[in-house]
């Protein structure tokens, strides 16, 4: 176990290493801050004093040294336009992106593996077609659309539910039903298929025989061993919601959490931000996927032995 | 599941209900500072006015400035380059602070004598004449003049200039006798003032919640409590205005307005932004140092059509680079910029175009239907032979010796010509330095002439001689103005007012009424 645990670490620090790399070279290659954020109508002389006060007149190379030494030492360096120190302005919108993120894993987990097992216990039905059918239309809907209907039927036309912030649980519903409509879509399916392939096996058949309740054989013989697949599918999916949908669906409903913030950062190229929020949504992305593989090795045995 | 509906949907309406006298503006960007000294961006103008004042003040009701008391009760020129003014007394400002002429000094000098590098930067295109302020006694000082200055008032009401407390800026970090650089950072996460309205909450980039300030000096604010969110998306911001989580909401496209306008609960205000896009050519492109190729590509566009097919007319089309902002100086009837497609093809050939492509740089999106324009103009280029291609970059190409063509804007940063052609074209402003644009001595004595006659006909034919340079050899065109609007709830009364600043909101007693308070 111990040198699979350390073989993760490895790959996680190298990951973090090639993002911050890559978000380095991206950003700069993207345009200059004293172009956009200052507005127009500077002159050459003006731009060039600027560019030194906010130490950006030193080569490529050099800023990606000073980078990583701040990097390794902690320190990521103050942003642009508000000159505070960017672990500040993102640490103040990691708990309002976990809130959402939190609500849609839930969300999904709550929903879509019901959902599977009853689409698998069913599948030769109508109620495993009506799932199925809603999984594939979830899974092709994107998370901008969801959310601009859901804005239009439920704020718009019915003035039931709020489209901005995070003030209250009403908030909630919309930006966490766009952020996992998709992900609910993907679990359902591979819940339902991966039940179907467990169902299918003569253990299966064997619990049965011993004369085990139904309910018994699925959720415990079934879910049980069908769980290895469940849990890759909401680690890889959860880690791309992280990654992805915050950044969408907090622009939308104005939800004050990272997404929006990488957003308008991109927008006036602050690159220390930038720098900063893509490295702290890389970490996430990281942990979870380091916990999805841990979490293998101990739903399956075989996988811990095999891999150490 | 409509009960859990009803339910969640009073759960939301409970923290939202205002009480009278306090709104929620949705705004597409809250500013990420707080600062008017180094701030001219468009964002940032909206917010400075209710919470800080300049010493001298205009009737932003009228189109002509007409200049009143704010911060110095009286002013006047004891000699052609001192101004004279007179402080009011009893000035508080919003920490508690007795305003003194000591804190008039330390702002005006911040700009005047600036070493924090981005108040060097704007006191340079808009303040250079001024070299220092002083203090004469507690309730007087002076400004000074290099040269004698026909915009005194003007450039005295300045944001830039707005009056902040030296103590308490000060002692914000580091040693407190010393204004550091690093004060002006934390300053700008903690702007006080003496405006009728105090910063209560600033979140940068997120929120900003501004409260009455009941020691304000001048008529106390008609709203108790302002909350400004940002509302970042188009539709998120309408629906805001539908729902009641916001009563104004800001930047709303052309074709956006029906969609409030069609309401019987909500209605729009806007009016053309006193700003140009413009589509500047390089004077310096070898390929282009022929005047008559930018004549051409000048020539050639059909500016009502733009603004016709992309803001639905509500755009205005300037005959020259003029704004009815500009008073005295606004000259309408100078013809500088004409669609003549004939009159192109004919230069063209006079030029002897060879059919070169000439590339229109244009970033994605900085510019509101920038785009669209750029590829608009490229299919009238094609119609007076001119091959165009668009680059879309975000890089500024501004200052790239390959640059032909790209979009640029030419905001008024205040209301005269110097504030706008005047600081973007100037001898050694930010298009020559650019190395894009040309002047010469005979340019730069009409441009002197402009600036500094006190002779407001002289100021007048200056410019005109001005305009006629950039006929002849055209590195501008100025497209349009773009038309703003706001959409708000039926209950408020608030509109734009003339005599700001674009993008200014004004909450001010006399800017602002809410029906039934």
């Amino acid at each position: 176990m111990i040198p699979y645990v350390t073989r993760i670490l490895v790959k996680s620090v190298v990951t973090l290493f090639a993002i911050a790399t890559v978000t380095f070279i991206a950003t700069r290659l993207s345009g200059n801050p004293i172009d956009t954020f200052l507005g127009d109508g500077l002159t050459t002389e003006g731009r060039a004093e600027l560019i030194r006060y906010f130490q950006l007149d030193g080569s490529l190379w050099q800023q990606y040294l000073a980078f990583l030494r701040g990097a390794l030492s902690g320190e990521f360096g103050l942003s642009f336009v508000d000159r505070r120190p960017v672990t500040e302005v993102v640490g103040d919108r990691l708990w309002a992106s976990g809130q959402l993120l939190l609500a849609s894993v839930g969300l999904t987990v709550a929903l879509s593996i019901p959902l599977g097992i009853l689409a698998a216990l069913y599948r030769r039905s109508w109620v495993g077609s009506a799932v199925m059918m809603l999984a594939f239309t979830g899974y092709a809907v994107p998370s901008f659309i969801l959310s601009i209907v859901m804005i239009l039927v439920f704020s718009y036309w019915l003035n039931w539910l709020p489209v901005v912030g995070n003030a209250t649980f009403a908030h909630f519903i919309m930006p966490t039903i766009a952020m996992s409509g998709v992900l609910i879509a993907a679990l359902t399916r591979f819940t339902r298929n991966a039940m179907l392939d467990v169902l299918g096996q003569d253990f299966i058949r064997t619990a049965r025989a011993k004369g085990l309740r139904e309910a018994r054989v699925v959720l415990r013989h079934g879910l049980g061993n069908a769980g290895v697949t469940v849990i890759s599918v909401i680690g890889l999916q959860v880690a791309g919601l992280a990654a992805a949908g915050s950044v969408v669906v907090e622009s939308i409903f104005s939800w004050p959490g990272i997404g929006q913030l990488l957003v308008n950062a991109a927008l006036i190229r602050d690159y220390p931000v930038l720098q900063f929020g893509v490295i702290t949504v890389a970490v996430a992305v990281v942990i979870i996927n380091a916990v999805t593989d841990l979490s293998y090795a101990l739903a399956d045995p075989r996988i811990r032995l095999a891999r150490s | 599941m409509y009960r859990l509906m009803l339910t969640t949907a009073l759960a939301a309406a409970l923290p939202l209900a205002v009480a009278a006298q306090e709104i929620t503006v949705g705004a597409a960007n809250v500013s990420s500072y707080l600062d008017p000294g180094r701030d001219h961006s468009n964002v940032g103008s909206q917010f400075y006015y209710n919470s800080f004042d300049t010493l001298i003040d205009r009737d932003h009701s009228k189109l002509d400035p007409e200049w009143v008391p704010a911060l110095a009760t009286s002013w006047e020129l004891i000699e052609p380059t001192i101004m004279e003014l007179k402080l009011r007394q009893g000035v508080t400002f919003h920490n508690g602070d007795a305003m003194t002429a000591d804190d008039v000094i330390f702002s005006l000098n911040r700009m005047m004598q600036a070493t924090f590098p981005p108040y060097v930067v704007r006191a340079k295109d808009r303040l250079a004449n001024f070299p220092m302020a002083e203090k004469i006694d507690e309730t007087t000082i002076r400004i000074h003049a290099n040269r004698e200055e026909p915009l005194w008032e003007t450039l005295i009401s300045l944001q830039q200039v707005m009056i902040i407390p030296e103590a308490y800026t000060k002692a914000l970090t580091g040693d407190p006798e010393v204004a550091e650089d690093s004060d002006f950072e934390a300053f700008a996460l903690a702007p006080v003032g003496t405006g009728p309205y105090k910063v209560e909450t600033f979140q940068p980039g997120e929120k900003l919640v501004w409260e009455r300030f009941d020691d304000f000096w001048g008529e106390t604010a008609p709203l108790e409590r302002v909350n400004v969110v940002q509302i970042a998306e188009t539709a998120s911001r309408i629906t805001a205005l539908k729902t009641g989580e916001a009563d104004i909401v800001t930047n709303i496209a052309p074709d956006q307005l029906s969609l409030i306008d069609n309401d019987p609960a909500m209605k729009t205000a806007g009016s053309a932004t006193a700003l140009f896009h413009v589509m500047i050519m390089n004077q310096n492109h070898p390929k282009l140092e022929d005047p008559r190729i930018r004549q051409a590509m000048s020539l050639a566009i059909d500016r009502d059509a733009l603004n016709e097919a992309l803001w639905l007319g509500k755009a205005v089309v300037p005959s020259t680079h003029t704004m009815a902002e500009m008073g005295a100086l606004h000259q309408p009837d100078l013809v500088t910029f004409e669609y003549d497609p004939e009159r192109a093809k004919t230069l063209l050939a006079e030029a002897g175009y060879d059919g070169f492509e000439i590339q229109f740089d244009t970033a994605p999106t900085y510019y509101t239907n920038g785009l669209l324009a750029a590829q608009a103009i490229m299919e009238m280029w094609a119609n007076v032979g001119i091959k165009g291609k668009v680059n879309v970059q975000d890089q500024w190409s501004g200052n790239d010796p390959e640059m032909m063509a790209r979009n640029w804007s030419n905001p008024m940063y205040f209301a005269d010509p110097f504030g706008s052609f005047g600081v973007m074209w100037a001898p050694d402003g930010p298009s020559q330095s650019e190395g894009r644009f040309n002047t010469d001595a005979e340019y730069a004595e009409m441009w002197d002439r402009f600036r500094y006659s006190t002779d407001v006909e002289i100021r007048k034919a200056a410019y005109v001689e001005l305009m006629d340079r950039v006929k002849a050899d055209p590195a501008v065109l100025p497209l349009y103005r773009p038309f703003e609007s706001w959409g708000m709830k039926n209950s408020i009364n608030w509109a734009p007012m003339p005599g700001h600043i674009p993008y200014v909101l004004d909450f001010r007693a006399g800017s602002i009424t809410l029906v039934g308070s």
